[in-house]
């Protein structure tokens, strides 16, 4: 079991350096420096800058110099965050937007998964098309307007909730709700296809005419078995949610990684994108990683194939 | 099914609030100021952040040997008084003896010999060292070009008494002795912590607040400075927020969240919601929006085009789409400062203009090159720019193409290669025609239009050596008629204002022209008791 | 095959979600077509001169002004042009590029399949908005820059999809017998895998234009969607939003022609993997067991 763990995170070394070099590439072919502002600097001050940080080097010393630093497990320092390393800003912002995830998360699951089975085993009557209809809606919505809706009612109009801001736990239950609706409503429709599929198994309908009572088979043998997708999509999911949304964290002013992330981007602050991207590429890879594991408890027989 | 996720959703929501305080409490804590920043201040390090944000902060931090007055006017702090000699080339700065740093230790003109040699030193890489070009050997010294510190004219003559050179007379100079760039640095604390001397546990300041907190991307918390050389402020501790989104800081505010919001927090309806509400006023500000050609461009290159153009833009339009009191003004320099407030420029007069554009070649905009106006992506910028070509189109019957570029790439166009027309501002950096007028001279690297003028240019070096008031305003006003009537590389549009919203709880909040928020005369409370009404 | 696809229509036609979201697609579709033909739908298109800047919805305005004083009715219209070709095209451009990746890949197998699927994993690993806007900012913010940096991000699910059904594809009896008959490989990909794998291609396409009609807006939102005066829906919502508390009405109309759309592209889509794959029926499951 460990083998096979370890050579999977192994592999994804070569992704992940991929991903460096490619972004790396990409912000600095984009026109705009960290350094342009709106009043210009002196030709003398930008070279002073550009010394500091190395950026008077041909691109591939500066290559060569960053995947060094890599290595070292350092990932740079903000032009923009003055004095501050990209290692302390990801060691702020990550835990913010893990925790905002992972609420996220359960809230998606905890209703979304359910909502999907219900809509699947009433499918056709009116049970499903209210459950497909709320989360098509969670689907159909852009996240902005959810978070104005929602803080337009229960913050502005009812007071029951801060309107932003990360100070209790309270503040965490809007932004949080946000960020379920949507990773939610996919895994409601996931889940309903996923139950209507095994439905039609011949071994769940040879335990259907054996005499086992439809709630049995229901728990025993069609949600178990239709978690599988649900749980593939939880790996990816994971990764993107607790990354941070910016939206969600610009809307509620809450200081997580997405928020960083585009700040970073908008200011061309080279090495902050790449330590943003690298973390969120490699959570994606433990997550997958996860999402392996978990899928050869749920499935023996995954184990044959589980490369692909 | 549903109806239970439904009603666990319910109780989970009810349950979350039944138990929250805050319907229990003041709408507000007492000696506590609640501020939002909007974004979190690239650094604290006052030589090298260069944004108002941090400024913000900094200016509540420190002082300098100077500060402004809420009318501008630089007025003593850590220098008791000064003499200007050598016809306004040399200043002699003598320091108060009783201003302390946080730590106990006296504020001395060595701290400041330090500050302002670590701002001219290329591994400082200031981006506002240019501030102290002024200074005999300042430039060569900052471009590397003399390594020996001793060759800038500043010196420490004794623990209280610092001595400035400049290389020439500049009227100005006083003001800088008041802006954060300039504020005096300890030697020991910044060599002792390197990069971390900005960090609450290291900083070492001499201003009213100290620093206390700072959650990065999120809150910066300020306390009372005891020791403060004019007495401990009023306030207790300022919470400086950063909510980047305007809407959700002005929610917070009529949740009583916040205490003070200023542009910063407040959407352009929000300003139209609560214009006639007593929280709300308005400020005006040294900060100025125009519209240049690229002169080198055809057919900007003919200053009858350029003028027909100025001449065709009814800037009344202005502060009608954007409503936050902003005003039109067709001459560069504000009214407020010296030579500013004349007519300088070509007002709204769109026969005049059709009869120029004819003159050059183009009657009723036939046969007009195709033409484009860079702007940045912001939404007030898109409203402007909207408008302003409506205002070409019906006036002159020349169709502009509008160009929307990022922020950055913006930035970067405008300074390589800019089309026919683009959208520019201009933020004053101290309360003197200087700042603004200075832009358009031929060696200013902000100078984006490609007009260079040799005449400008000696005007302006004459106004920036004259000492006596009148006469200086009066080389002012040329140069700017020059620039607004003459020649016509730019067409000034309007001067911004600040909106704020201050709680009834709040007083002594003033904002002035350049939009430094001081808040060490601000009191909380005492004042109101309960919740207030919000309501317009 | 055409005996199979008919049937499906047919079985398309029972499902009354499907038909209410198809339905308002080609509404929406023709009315975005008219007046991409130069057809004015409403007669006050620009009205600076007026005084009703931000009028809520009249008889006049159906669905108000904005801070320019434009009629919001005829922005939506406008929006909606640009929203469904948005959507479409990207839908497309995944197609395309989709397809052409993943049938070389599942066509290839073992080591250019797993070289290829490794590429995939790699675009996956880049974050979706790093992308957009560094495409975006490259491209210049006209329809085509947000169309390609759409297109950069939407193309993998259908590449892994694609693959998948040729993997499944490959070792049936009618590609060996094809084979068999002397064909070529590339001739067997178009005739035969091709047509096979569409139908939950089309299904994964339904789906890929509501997602990029909603990675237009947030895009907007964060201020890097459409250059003015060019409008969609996601960036007259994300522009309503700043006035939300004031004017709701600007946010409200753009939004629910987001939502109207998008929810009818999901129900079509629903019912197209219905339709196409008729084995999912769970009333022969229930049958009879008196639940």
């Amino acid at each position: 079991m460990i083998f096979p763990i370890l050579k999977r995170l192994f592999m994804a070394v070569p992704v992940l350096l991929i991903v460096a070099s490619l972004t790396f590439l990409l912000v600095r072919i984009v026109p705009g420096g960290p350094f342009d502002s709106e009043k210009s600097l002196p030709p003398e001050i930008v070279a002073n800058l550009n010394a500091k940080y190395h950026l008077d080097k041909p691109v591939h010393e500066q290559y060569v110099l960053y995947i060094g630093r890599l290595c070292r497990g350092d990932l740079g320092v903000s032009y923009k965050y003055v004095n501050r390393t990209v290692n302390d800003i990801l060691f702020d912002a990550f835990p913010v937007s893990c925790q905002l995830g992972f609420v996220a998360l359960f809230l998606s699951v905890a209703f979304g998964v359910p909502l999907g089975a219900v809509a699947a085993l009433g499918r056709g009557g009116r049970q499903d098309f209210l459950a497909m209809f709320v989360s098509t809606l969670g689907v159909s919505v852009p996240g902005f307007v959810i978070g104005a809706g929602l803080i337009y009612i229960f913050a502005i109009q009812l007071k029951l909730l801060p309107v932003g801001l990360w100070e209790s736990p309270w503040h965490v239950i809007l932004p949080a709700v946000t960020l379920a609706f949507s990773p939610g409503a996919y895994l409601a429709r996931l889940t309903r296809a996923s139950v209507l599929e095994i439905v039609e198994k011949d071994w769940v309908r040879t335990a259907r005419s054996k005499g086992l009572s439809y709630q049995a088979t229901v728990l025993r043998h069609i949600l178990r078995n239709s978690l599988i997708p649900v749980v593939t999509v939880l790996g990816p999911l994971t990764a993107i949610v607790i990354t941070g949304s910016f939206v969600v964290e610009y809307i509620y002013a809450i200081p997580g990684m997405g928020r960083f992330f585009i700040t970073a981007v908008m200011n061309r602050d080279y090495d902050l994108i790449l330590g943003t991207t690298l973390v969120f590429a490699l959570l994606l890879v433990i997550a997958n990683t996860f999402v392996d594991v978990a899928y050869q408890l749920l499935d023996p027989r995954m184990r044959m194939n589980a490369e692909d | 099914m549903t109806l239970i996720v439904l009603f666990i959703c319910t109780c989970f929501i009810q349950g979350g609030c039944t138990e929250d305080p805050s319907h229990l409490r003041k709408p507000y804590e007492d000696g506590v100021l609640r501020v939002n920043l909007g974004t979190e201040p690239p650094g604290l390090d006052w030589h090298t952040s260069t944004d108002s944000t941090s400024f913000d902060v900094v200016s509540n931090l420190m002082v300098g040997l100077t500060q402004y007055t809420n009318e501008l006017e630089a007025k003593p702090a850590c220098a008791a008084s000064w003499e200007v000699l050598d016809g306004g080339k040399r200043y002699l700065f003598h320091l108060r003896r009783d201003v302390f740093w946080t730590d106990g230790k006296p504020v001395t003109a060595y701290d400041f010999e330090f500050a302002w040699r670590r701002l001219l030193a290329p591994e400082t890489a200031a981006q506002y060292a240019f501030f102290l070009y002024d200074i005999v050997g300042a430039r060569a010294f900052n471009t590397g070009e003399s390594k020996d510190v001793n060759t800038v004219g500043l010196k420490a003559l004794d623990p209280y008494t610092f001595e400035v050179k400049l290389a020439k007379p500049a009227a100005y100079f006083i003001y800088l002795t008041a802006f954060c760039p300039s504020f005096p640095q300890r030697k020991d604390i910044v060599e002792r912590y390197k990069d971390r001397w900005t960090e609450p546990e290291n900083l070492v300041t001499n201003g009213p607040f100290k620093l206390s907190r700072w959650q990065h991307e999120y809150k910066i918390e300020l306390v009372a400075n005891e020791k403060f050389f004019e007495g401990a402020p009023k306030l207790k501790r300022i919470k400086m927020f950063m909510v980047p989104e305007a809407s959700t800081a002005f929610a917070l505010y009529e949740n009583n969240e916040l205490d003070f919001v200023d542009n910063r927090s407040f959407s352009t309806p929000d300003v139209e919601r609560f214009r006639h509400s007593p929280q709300y006023k308005n400020f005006p500000l040294l900060r100025a929006y125009y519209l240049a050609f690229n002169v080198s461009k055809k057919p900007f290159d003919n200053p009858d085009v350029r003028r027909a153009f100025a001449l065709s833009i009814d800037r009344k339009v202005f502060p009608k789409i954007l409503r936050r009191g902003e005003r039109p003004t067709s001459s560069w320099i504000p009214p407020a400062l010296g030579g500013g407030g004349s007519d300088s420029g070509l007002g709204f007069n769109p026969e005049e203009g059709r009869r120029l554009l004819a003159r050059a070649g183009y009657p009723d905009g036939k046969g007009f090159p195709e033409t484009k106006l860079l702007y940045p992506n912001r939404e007030d910028v898109r409203l402007v720019v909207e408008a302003t070509q409506d205002e070409i189109k019906r006036n002159l019957g020349v169709r502009v193409e509008l160009v929307n570029q990022e922020w950055k790439v913006y930035l970067a166009t405008t300074r390589k290669d800019p089309p026919q027309m683009f959208r520019d501002s201009w933020g004053a950096d101290f309360p003197d025609p200087e700042t603004f007028m200075n832009l358009f001279t031929s060696y200013n690297g902000n100078n984006h239009t490609r007009w260079h003028s040799a005449d400008y240019d000696h005007l302006i070096e004459a106004a920036e050596g004259e000492q006596d008031r009148t006469k200086r305003a009066e080389l002012y006003r040329r140069a700017d008629v020059m620039l607004c009537r003459e020649a016509v590389p730019i067409v000034p549009a309007y001067l911004a204002t600040q909106n704020i919203m201050v709680k009834p709880w709040v007083k002594g909040i003033a904002i002035n022209p350049l939009d430094f928020q001081f808040f060490k005369t601000v009191t909380v409370g005492d004042t109101a008791a309960g919740e207030v009404s919000t309501a317009p | 095959m055409s005996e199979k696809r008919k049937s499906a229509l047919q079985r398309l036609s029972k499902i009354p979600t499907a038909m209410v979201g198809l339905f308002i697609i080609l509404s929406i579709c023709l009315v975005a077509l008219l007046s991409g033909l130069g057809i004015e739908l409403t007669p006050f298109a620009y009205d600076q001169t007026t005084t009703s800047y931000l009028a809520g919805p009249s008889l006049e305005h159906p669905m108000g002004t904005d801070e320019l004083g434009r009629d919001l009715l005829s922005r939506v219209i406008y929006g909606a042009r640009l929203s469904i070709s948005i959507g479409l095209t990207t839908a497309l451009t995944a197609f395309l590029i989709g397809s052409v990746y993943g049938a070389i890949a599942g066509f290839a197998g073992s080591k250019i399949d797993g070289l290829m699927m490794r590429g995939v994993d790699i675009a996956y690993s880049l974050p979706d908005l790093l992308v957009m806007i560094l495409a975006g900012v490259l491209l210049g913010r006209g329809t085509t820059g947000i169309l390609i940096a759409l297109g950069l991000v939407s193309w993998m699910g259908t590449a892994r999809l694609v693959r998948g059904q040729f993997l499944q594809l490959k070792n049936e009896e009618f590609i060996e017998a094809a084979y068999a008959q002397g064909q070529s490989s590339v001739n067997v990909i178009l005739k035969h895998l091709l047509p096979n794998a569409l139908g939950p291609i089309i299904v994964a396409l339904t789906f890929t234009v509501p997602s990029a009609i909603l990675s237009e807006s947030t895009l907007s939102f964060i201020g890097l969607g459409l250059s003015p005066p060019a409008c969609s829906w996601g960036t007259l919502a994300s522009d309503g939003w700043r006035s939300l508390r004031a004017h709701p009405h600007l946010i409200f109309f753009p939004s629910l022609f987001i939502f109207l759309t998008v929810l009818s592209f999901n129900f079509l889509g629903d019912g197209l993997r219905d339709a196409l794959d008729p084995r999912t029926r769970l009333d022969k499951f229930k049958g009879g067991s008196g639940h």
